[in-house]
């Protein structure tokens, strides 16, 4: 009885920490797009718009390509699932991730990778130029990013002696937040965030060209809820993203029952904040910046790989063991 | 015309294979359920060979786990080539080499498994390596496949020479060919003799097994055999060879000092690279897979290099996170390499031809072909919810136990690296795959052969789905996967393996909740999406007609790979334009892209020039003057007679 009991509220919880990435994903694309228009001195769109977009899309007829096999309609599905599946390793407001076992930080990168097969399946699907445009443009992209993201989550992995994100989250508190090899990380891991992301100087989010598109040009020939599952799917990926990087530059620790509501409230605002806060700033990244044509990709992407490596040898000489 | 005899030899004799095979995997179950000393110490059988020899065989735990995975890959492999054969019996074409060559083969490689003496070994290595290159050369007719067997051949022999040599060295220096003598003897040889042993089995096994820089038969050898033998070589011979590393290596010279289990890390880091990069850059549908084997021998390779190096560092939870992970790949790459190569011999018998760039859109005429094929890929590729992840998995925290175990030193710094090249092999690997089957399942028919393409016969596609189905069993039990895991775990490790197992369980045992979890947001999410109602369309292309040969091609898809990596792929290309009056105006384009295998540059070139070198000096001795060898004759009998004083 006990362990059903246990079990349901595991789940419960489970549930939980997933409707609240799935609640807040939009927000932030909106939040985002807003911090933009500030900085391009224009209104923009209301911070709710994302949320209508989404609505309006769910409610739109759809056309498929002619040439395109039942992958294309599976696609939309198996990347929003497949994206959910990585923000059950990521610790939430709560310090709390649903999958803590060790090795659970592979998961994450690998759960977006399932995302990404789908993704640029699909992309072949349409018989099209353009689609076949971004799908070998995010491949490429995606073998680049890969061992940025890896070696950076190992290097924490390596100072908080745990290869679960929880752990690393929870362990990182009693890391000083100007620790070397921590800065380090965070700059390979955000800038591998800004490719992940689909965001300037990588890719650009907001037009259709196709000097410029990697992910739009996959999306090119969807519609209707498919397309209203692929960009929300993208607005989660963003956002944990973010949540990853916000726990790591100030990482919340486990909270406990005694703390109450009321601290579980402030928990999940100080959360809001720090995302809120990361999302302003790389809108002004995005703002300051151009976009970078493709084959200058190598160069900033092994940037980030380089600095996780100077992570984890700074890391071990600071620690006096080589 | 259907020849009647040839289709009863056809059924006969691949009925007689599967029923072999299962016959064999029921009595393994029936043995390892009753358990036993054996698993650890093994069941050792004699048969007298004649001439005061005998062949010394042995049955353990280890052999057990080879030899259920060769039964598998038989069975199913088999299942396959029967309903693939059935093209040669309509071309008319004589199945009694390939069938005899099919039974030897898998015969000779049940031989390699249970050997337990040198003598045992050679011969039915050799066997192995003989009918395997029958099998190749099966459809002679074509000159490629001629030479692809040939350079088979010459590789191979090249392994057995050295094989043979260090065989024979041992049995010098301990008078016994039995693997039990020569493990004892080790303590009393000398470091030079060890590592000079160890290289020798290093490039002997490396070779057959296909690591960098012996890799370049592989590529050729099993795209140029038939796709069930392609199936059997990728899936299972490749296996036998790693087999091997650990029952002589491991077992019988090891522990070794520690730059043995560097040379495994670092010579698998740089397969898988190598292997994946060239993978990337392929058109051809089977070379494309063969290469990708070069790459999950890399990463087996790898593994096998972490277990050496925790067994050095005294670290037994990196060890066994090694083993597990070894054993686990092992499995799911024979499923899934199997599985993808008979999705290419569907298409293959399809469409006649191999080039990727002549396929397209053949999932909606082959869809039972394509959704094995799909299982394959995201297998293949190590992405969740499949095996190939939960094995790297696995590789990536026992190399990173074994960095974090470790006092302090350089090695903290490499390990880790080696993950950072396991990552990217990753990226490549999905980015080749979905080349693989994007390229020929999806999007527009790029000829009329792949436009009329039909779906191959019932058991040609139902095979594939079975080995599908098996890989994803194996992921929804991972307990019954880890109890098979358990075999040669308990040989390799005695002692209490079932603790160590049972910590192991909980991110393995991941492995069934997260697909599980996986298939439900993905029905949650499809049930939510209500899509009664969609329209099809035409392509959007500028208000353009879309043509097929708008779509992006096999080679343009990962060209920013080529790119990229020039330098290592040794890529060339050549683009001439036919303009009119002025550049703007095109006529013509012709454009030709090469590859170059880079080792065959900086590795067997020189070593080929070298050969050919001394080969020149050596002539010099044969001036072709009878006095000249009357002097030779003279000198040798005065060197004999006072040699023989």
């Amino acid at each position: 009885m006990d362990e059903l009991f246990m079990i349901l509220t595991r789940l419960l919880m489970g549930v939980g920490h997933l409707a609240v990435i799935l609640v807040a994903a939009p927000l932030l694309q909106g939040f985002i797009k807003k911090s933009k228009a500030f900085w391009q001195m224009r209104q923009g769109p209301p911070i709710l718009q994302p949320y209508r977009d989404l609505r309006k899309l769910l409610k739109k007829e759809e056309m498929i390509s002619e040439h395109a096999s039942w992958i294309f309609l599976l696609t939309p599905c198996v990347v929003l699932a497949s994206t959910l599946m990585a923000g059950l390793v990521i610790p939430g407001a709560w310090g709390w991730a649903p999958v803590n076992v060790w090795g659970d930080l592979f998961l994450f990168g690998a759960s977006l990778g399932l995302a990404r097969l789908f993704l640029t399946l699909s992309g072949l699907e349409g018989a099209g130029t353009f689609g076949g445009m971004g799908t070998s443009r995010e491949l490429f992209m995606g073998l680049l990013t890969e061992p940025a993201l890896l070696l950076g989550l190992i290097v924490l992995a390596f100072m908080t002696e745990t290869t679960s994100l929880q752990g690393i989250i929870t362990g990182l508190q009693g890391v000083s937040p100007l620790f070397i090899p921590r800065i380090l990380v965070l700059s390979a891991l955000a800038m591998v965030s800004i490719a992940e992301m689909g965001r300037i100087p990588m890719d650009n989010p907001d037009t259709h060209l196709e000097l410029t598109m990697i992910h739009e040009g996959m999306l090119l020939e969807y519609s209707g809820p498919s397309l209203a599952l692929l960009n929300f799917a993208e607005q989660v990926k963003q956002f944990l993203l973010l949540l990853l990087l916000a726990q790591i530059i100030w990482p919340s620790g486990l909270i406990s029952v005694s703390d109450g509501l009321i601290g579980m409230l402030w928990a999940l605002g100080f959360v809001g904040i720090k995302v809120a806060t990361l999302g302003f700033f790389f809108a002004t990244v995005e703002s300051l910046f151009v976009k970078r044509r493709l084959f200058r990709a190598p160069h900033y992407l092994a940037t980030g790989t380089a600095s996780a490596i100077l992570a984890l040898v700074t890391l071990w000489i600071i620690r006096g063991q080589i | 015309m259907v020849n009647k005899e040839s289709q009863s030899v056809r059924l006969f004799f691949m009925g007689l294979s599967i029923a072999l095979a299962g016959a064999g995997l029921i009595l393994g179950t029936i043995l390892i359920s009753q358990g036993g000393e054996w698993i650890q110490t093994g069941l050792r059988f004699f048969s007298a060979a004649g001439a005061g020899l005998s062949l010394t065989w042995k049955l353990d735990g280890l052999t057990m786990f080879f030899l259920i995975v060769l039964l598998l890959g038989q069975g199913l492999s088999s299942l396959y080539a029967l309903g693939y054969l059935k093209e040669y019996q309509e071309k008319n074409k004589s199945l009694w080499p390939f069938l005899v060559n099919w039974f030897l083969f898998l015969g000779s490689m049940f031989g390699v498994l249970l050997a337990d003496d040198g003598f045992t070994f050679l011969l039915t290595w050799e066997m192995m390596s003989l009918f395997s290159f029958f099998l190749v050369l099966y459809e002679h007719e074509d000159p490629a496949n001629r030479k692809s067997a040939y350079i088979y051949f010459v590789m191979t022999h090249v392994a057995t020479v050295l094989l043979t040599t260090v065989t024979l060295y041992l049995y010098a220096l301990t008078g016994s060919f039995s693997f039990e003598m020569w493990a004892g003897a080790v303590p009393s040889l000398s470091t030079i003799q060890l590592n000079f042993i160890f290289l020798a089995f290093f490039i002997g096994f490396g070779t057959k097994a296909g690591f960098v820089p012996f890799h370049i038969w592989l590529p050729y050898a099993h795209s140029a055999a038939p796709s069930p033998v392609s199936a059997l070589m990728s899936g299972v011979m490749v296996k036998v060879a790693l087999y091997l590393f650990i029952r002589l290596v491991w077992l019988t010279i090891g522990p070794g000092p520690v730059w043995w289990g560097w040379l495994f890390l670092i010579i698998g880091a740089l397969s898988a690279l190598l292997g994946i990069l060239s993978a990337s850059v392929q058109s051809d549908l089977k070379k494309l897979l063969a290469f990708s084997t070069i790459e999950n021998v890399g990463i087996l390779s790898m593994a096998l290099g972490s277990a050496f190096l925790a067994r050095t560092w005294n670290n037994a939870w990196a060890m066994d996170l090694a083993f597990v992970a070894f054993f686990w790949h092992t499995i799911q790459h024979m499923l899934f390499k199997s599985l993808l190569f008979m999705g290419a011999g569907n298409i293959i018998q399809a469409t006649h031809t191999r080039n990727l760039e002549r396929l397209g859109g053949l999932l909606k005429r082959m869809p039972k072909t394509g959704l094995g094929a799909l299982i394959g890929i995201i297998g293949i590729a190590a992405l969740p919810p499949l095996g190939g992840f939960w094995g790297e998995l696995t590789l990536f925290q026992s190399l990173w136990m074994n960095t974090s175990h470790l006092a302090n030193g350089w090695s903290k710094v490499f390990l880790p690296l080696s993950i950072g090249i396991l990552a990217l092999v990753g990226g490549l690997s999905m980015a080749t795959f979905v080349k693989w089957f994007g390229i020929s399942f999806l999007g527009q028919a790029r000829s009329p052969v792949a436009e009329k393409a039909e779906e191959a016969h019932p058991i040609q596609y139902i095979t594939p789905l079975i080995m599908g189905g098996l890989a994803i069993l194996s992921v929804l039990l991972p307990t019954a996967t880890l109890g098979l895991i358990e075999l040669p775990l308990s040989v390799l490790r005695p002692g209490n393996s079932a603790m160590m197992l049972s910590a192991l369980v909980t991110p393995l045992n991941l492995s069934s909740i997260y697909l599980i979890l996986l298939m439900l947001l993905t029905a949650i999410v499809f049930l939510l999406t209500k899509r009664s109602f969609h329209k099809v369309t035409a392509t959007w292309n500028c208000g353009q007609p879309l043509t097929s040969s708008m779509q992006y091609t096999a080679g343009g898809l990962t060209n920013p790979i080529r790119v990229l990596f020039t330098k290592v792929l040794g890529s060339r290309r050549n683009v001439e334009g036919d303009f009119a009056e002025t550049r703007y105006s095109l006529r013509s384009l012709t454009y030709e892209g090469k590859l170059k295998e880079v080792f065959e540059d900086i590795f067997y070139r020189p070593m080929i020039r070298g050969l050919l070198w001394m080969s020149s000096q050596i002539r010099k001795l044969q001036a072709g003057s009878i006095h000249l060898y009357l002097g030779y004759l003279l000198v040798t009998v005065v060197v004999v007679l006072i040699l023989g004083r």
